[in-house]
């Protein structure tokens, strides 16, 4: 239980995690495992009317929490579940994937193009995008007005934002922004490239004042730190709630990722899971979960239903030409190294 | 008298909690070399005194003198005066050596030395095989001599003892009664003992002060207080006696005529007299000889016999209602008399006293 | 076996002293299965092979020790040395939970002291005001204390506005925003046990230590505190056993930077690390370092009460 919740927000993920949609008797079940703060009640009410059918949530808060539960015996259990990108490979190797046809899945053409054919589901044969965004960081415009285009604000920061820096806290997303601003290869087993990896963590914390994935938001908006690495819908969120935030795309290039709703094996509800994939298929559905949680849907047609804060959020409008990258899933061998590059730099 | 025989001088001293006065300007002299008891009911207030010479009351009025010096402003920490406690708070954690050398240490006693005194000490109250035991492995009666043995061992000028046989079971108490009182003798210095118990009082005793609702009573040797008490309480409180409501007639030199509720007349040694004209007649059961009914001072119906061992108790009744005791010794010449007969009772002369309410 | 029972059968004195066999059968069995098990389970994981990104292969290896206790280098070819890291990491926790402790007993001691020398009817009261932040959520609680000591909190801006400092105090992702955050957490453990030993204590014992010269001071010292002990060491290990586990205070008020004892272990099963043996030994070292400590301090107790 690492998550951390806001003051504010900790209603809502009660209400989220223990929610229990529709009436008590419907015809059906739904078992969803779910982010934190990822989905709106009212979508979800909206299913069960539709449908009959009650939907259960809990939530974690990371892929590798997500991982870890399956692992630990909740396969099964649950029908649907958010995997990101490189996840969603990671469970089909494990073997924790169904799939399902053409036929089963009506709305599949609703998928724009560029999402239909991605690496880590050639075809969409197990899962079906649910929104993609990017991970950078945003800097406070208050405290720097200087040019934030450049990794190293993070890594080798102007002297006013030294120590007022936090940073997620998952390998897998600060170390391959590390990498970009190093240009080196993600994944990579060279030892010099490694060896520099470690090092300009090990010197960059000095400036970082924390380590946080749920408190991302909250930091910038508290004013604890002037810095943050953070999901772009997050930092729309920051924006919204009053702090004078800036999202970088820094030419070094910044994280792409997409959260896809994936049907696991052993679905106890596989035919409500198809329906609810469906739903979200829909244009004003997917809208739905795109205005609350501010990132990109990766549905045809969702233009007419967005808002138009979120429809024009810079945050979800990279500049041309800056390069998006999918965070990789590493082969063993490999992980192993960056493991140790991270609890060297935590010890 | 000079202060030096005096121990402990108090004066006119007035405890107060609040809107209850425990003491009411009470005033006594402790000699030195002296057992000196204060006796009373629960709430007299003689724990109160006793806590108040060892600093642990502050007394709102009066003064308290240790050898001619106040000491009311000093805490209990700097009066040489030790106690022994009720229920003798003996530290658990130590052993019985380390109890006792505890106020050695403090009052400045090198470690050797105190090591000495207390296997001394220790020796007077007999433990010394046990110096090396824990409290809770001792019996009531070890317990007892070892909070005795802590007390004394910093030679104390006055030793406090707060009731401490009340723990103990009859037999043993009877026993430390005689070793306490030995013990005084040796040390030879002035020991205040708080007591309810009536007995201990006189068996020990050099003086005895009688304590009631924040009063003294009488203060007097064990022999003064049992025969000549002053008021109906010590009279009352002090052993058994029989109070008999009479009339007064006359007082003259500490002699008064009296008229028995028999009607019969009778002289004895006066006290105190109600203003009324009115008295108690107190009378020691075993100051009382049987007679033939109409031979003696009064006549009384015998209502039970009561077997004591060494005494038989008859409680009789007067014609008016008033109950009387009488005492008489187990021996075989003695003729009991049988239960509901009249019989006659002869109360000796000068062993009465007639006292006010 | 009950000196009553010569045949072997229960005594009817063994039933009801609560040692009935059948009566006690189904407790053993709710113990051996939910709190040996696990352990015991957690043992073996420690000596299992790991599988990548979590589970684990049966294949017995001491892999997970070795990582533990040696270091082979960032790529793993070194000649091995002694691997500081790990040990760095629970000395760091022991340090924080130690200073924690610390924290509790200066507060609570006093605390303890004032609750039991109230009247039975206050002392309840105090009782219960002691325990109601402890009706919610722990990390509630933490996020909140968290609010509190901020930068841009409310304590900062109080002092900055009544002028007592110019900067803010700088108490956030700190050691001591931890040592506090434990502190909050585990109070009322630390006054509990003591406010029981208190209570029991037998005030005539300072009487008597003050009527035999001991002033104040030296009744604290030698007497109020020996006899109170067990009290304040069991309030110590209540405090301290927790706060080394701990991760919801290092991550929220320390900022994460550095692993605890709980935060690494955390890693381990939910983070990309996905070692489980690893985790498990890790649970395994730091369990036989608190077995430990309960173990000295229960010898030191027999030994004390002989």
């Amino acid at each position: 239980m690492k998550h951390l919740l806001t003051a504010t927000a900790f209603v809502l993920a009660i209400a989220g995690t223990a929610s229990m949609a529709g009436t008590a008797h419907a015809e059906g079940k739904l078992s969803l495992y779910h982010w934190f703060e990822y989905i709106p009640q009212d979508l979800l009410d909206k299913f069960s009317k539709e449908y009959d059918v009650d939907v259960t949530m809990d939530t974690f808060d990371s892929n590798e929490a997500l991982l870890a539960s399956l692992k630990a015996g909740k396969l099964g259990s649950y029908d649907l579940a958010v995997p990101g990108d490189y996840m969603v490979d990671i469970l089909r190797q494990e073997g924790m994937l169904d799939t399902f046809t053409a036929a089963e899945m009506p709305n599949l053409g609703n998928i724009e193009d560029q999402w239909l054919n991605v690496p880590f589901d050639q075809g969409r044969k197990s899962t079906i995008p649910y929104q993609w965004g990017s991970t950078s960081f945003s800097v406070n415009r208050d405290v720097y007005q200087g040019p934030i285009d450049t990794t190293d604000i993070v890594f080798n920061p102007p002297e006013e934002l030294k120590g007022k820096i936090n940073v997620l806290d998952t390998s897998g997303e600060t170390l391959t922004l590390a990498s970009l601003h190093l240009g080196i290869p993600q994944c990579t087993s060279d030892r010099t490239q490694l060896k520099a990896l470690n090092d300009l963590v090990m010197n960059a914390k000095q400036y970082w004042a924390s380590f946080g994935s749920d408190i991302a938001k909250d930091v910038l908006v508290s004013g604890d730190a002037a810095v943050g690495m953070i999901w772009s819908g997050f930092s729309a969120k920051a924006r919204a709630e009053g702090a004078n935030v800036e999202y970088a795309f820094p030419k070094q290039g910044y994280i792409v990722w997409m959260d896809n709703v994936a049907l696991l094996k052993d679905a106890p509800n596989r035919d409500n899971a198809l329906k609810f994939m469906n739903f979200l298929l829909e244009p004003e559905n997917a809208a739905a979960v795109t205005n609350y949680a501010n990132y990109s849907a990766g549905v045809k047609g969702v233009m007419p239903f967005l808002t138009p804060e979120v429809a024009n959020s810079p945050e979800s409008n990279p500049p041309k030409g800056q390069k998006g990258v999918f965070v990789q899933a590493c082969p063993e061998e490999v992980q192993v190294m960056y493991d140790a590059i991270w609890t060297n730099l935590k010890k | 008298m000079t202060s030096s025989d005096i121990a402990i001088d108090i004066d006119n001293v007035v405890k107060r909690y609040g809107a209850f006065t425990a003491l009411h300007g009470v005033s006594m002299q402790i000699h030195a070399n002296e057992f000196f008891t204060l006796l009373g009911p629960s709430g007299c207030g003689k724990t109160t005194l006793l806590r108040s010479i060892a600093g642990f009351e502050d007394v709102n009025e009066g003064a308290i003198r240790l050898y001619g010096n106040d000491i009311a402003p000093l805490p209990p920490h700097k009066r040489p005066i030790n106690t022994v406690f009720q229920q003798y708070a003996l530290f658990p954690h130590m052993t019985v050596t380390e109890n006792v050398m505890f106020g050695l240490r403090r009052s400045g006693w090198s470690r050797i030395e105190a090591a000495t005194r207390a296997d001394d000490v220790l020796k007077l109250v007999q433990l010394s095989n046990f110096a090396d035991r824990k409290p809770a492995q001792l019996s009531g009666g070890q317990q007892q001599r070892v909070a005795l043995a802590r007390a004394l061992a910093p030679r104390p000028k006055v030793l406090l003892l707060d009731e401490p046989l009340s723990a103990l079971d009859l037999k043993l108490r009877q026993a430390v009664r005689v070793e306490l009182k030995q013990i005084q003798r040796e040390t030879g210095i002035a020991f205040i003992f708080v007591t309810h118990d009536q007995e201990e009082a006189l068996t020990m005793s050099d003086r005895i002060a009688v304590m009631s609702s924040g009063h003294v009573q009488q203060i007097g040797t064990p022999r003064e207080i049992y025969e000549t008490p002053i008021n109906r309480f010590v009279a009352d409180f002090i052993g058994e006696t029989n109070l008999l409501n009479v009339t007064v007639q006359s007082v003259s030199e500490g002699t008064a005529q009296v008229i028995l509720p028999s009607g019969h007349p009778f002289s004895c040694p006066a006290a105190t007299v109600n203003s009324d004209g009115t008295g108690h007649l107190s009378v020691r059961p075993e100051r009382i000889e049987l007679c033939p009914a109409g031979g003696g001072d009064l006549d009384v119906k015998v209502e039970s016999q009561v077997y004591l061992g060494t005494d038989i108790q008859l409680h009789t009744r007067v014609a008016d209602g008033e109950k009387m005791i009488v005492r008489l010794q187990n021996a075989q010449s003695t003729i009991l008399p049988e239960i509901d007969t009249v019989v006659g009772l002869k109360i000796e002369a000068g062993a009465a006293r007639l006292l006010a309410d | 076996m009950a000196a009553g029972a010569p045949d072997g059968a229960s005594s009817k004195s063994d039933i009801y002293a609560g040692n009935g066999p059948r009566l006690m059968l189904p407790v053993w069995v709710f113990i051996g299965l939910f709190l040996l098990l696990p352990v015991a389970l957690m043992g073996v994981y420690s000596f299992l092979t790991k599988e990548f990104r979590g589970g684990v292969i049966w294949d017995f290896t001491l892999t997970a020790y070795d990582q533990f206790f040696l270091d082979r280098g960032l790529f793993g070819d070194d000649p091995a040395k002694i691997e500081w890291t790990y040990i760095g990491i629970f000395w760091r926790s022991i340090w924080q939970a130690g200073m924690a402790t610390i924290m509790c007993l200066l507060i609570g001691f006093p605390t303890a002291w004032f609750i039991a020398t109230r009247d039975a009817k206050t002392r309840s009261i105090w009782l219960f005001l002691i325990t109601i932040p402890y009706w919610v959520n722990l990390l509630i609680r933490t996020v909140s204390m968290k609010f509190l000591i901020r930068d841009t909190g409310p304590l900062n801006e109080f002092l900055m506005w009544s002028g007592v400092i110019n900067e803010p105090l700088g108490l956030i992702n700190t050691n001591f925003a931890v040592q506090l955050g434990l502190f909050y957490s585990y109070l009322p453990f630390m006054v509990l046990p003591i406010y029981a030993a208190v209570e029991r204590y037998d005030f005539s014992l300072s009487e008597a230590a003050a009527d035999l010269y001991a002033n104040v001071w030296t009744i604290l010292r030698l007497v109020i505190l020996p006899v109170v002990k067990p009290g304040i060491i069991a309030g110590c290990i209540l405090v301290f056993v927790p706060s080394l586990g701990a991760f919801l205070a290092p991550d929220l008020l320390g900022g994460a930077k550095t692993f605890m004892i709980g935060s690494l272990i955390e890693e381990q099963f939910k983070g990309n690390a996905g070692n489980w043996p690893f985790g498990a030994a890790a649970s395994m070292i730091l369990l036989s370092i608190v077995m430990a400590v309960l173990l000295i301090y229960a010898r030191s107790q027999t030994k004390g009460d002989k």
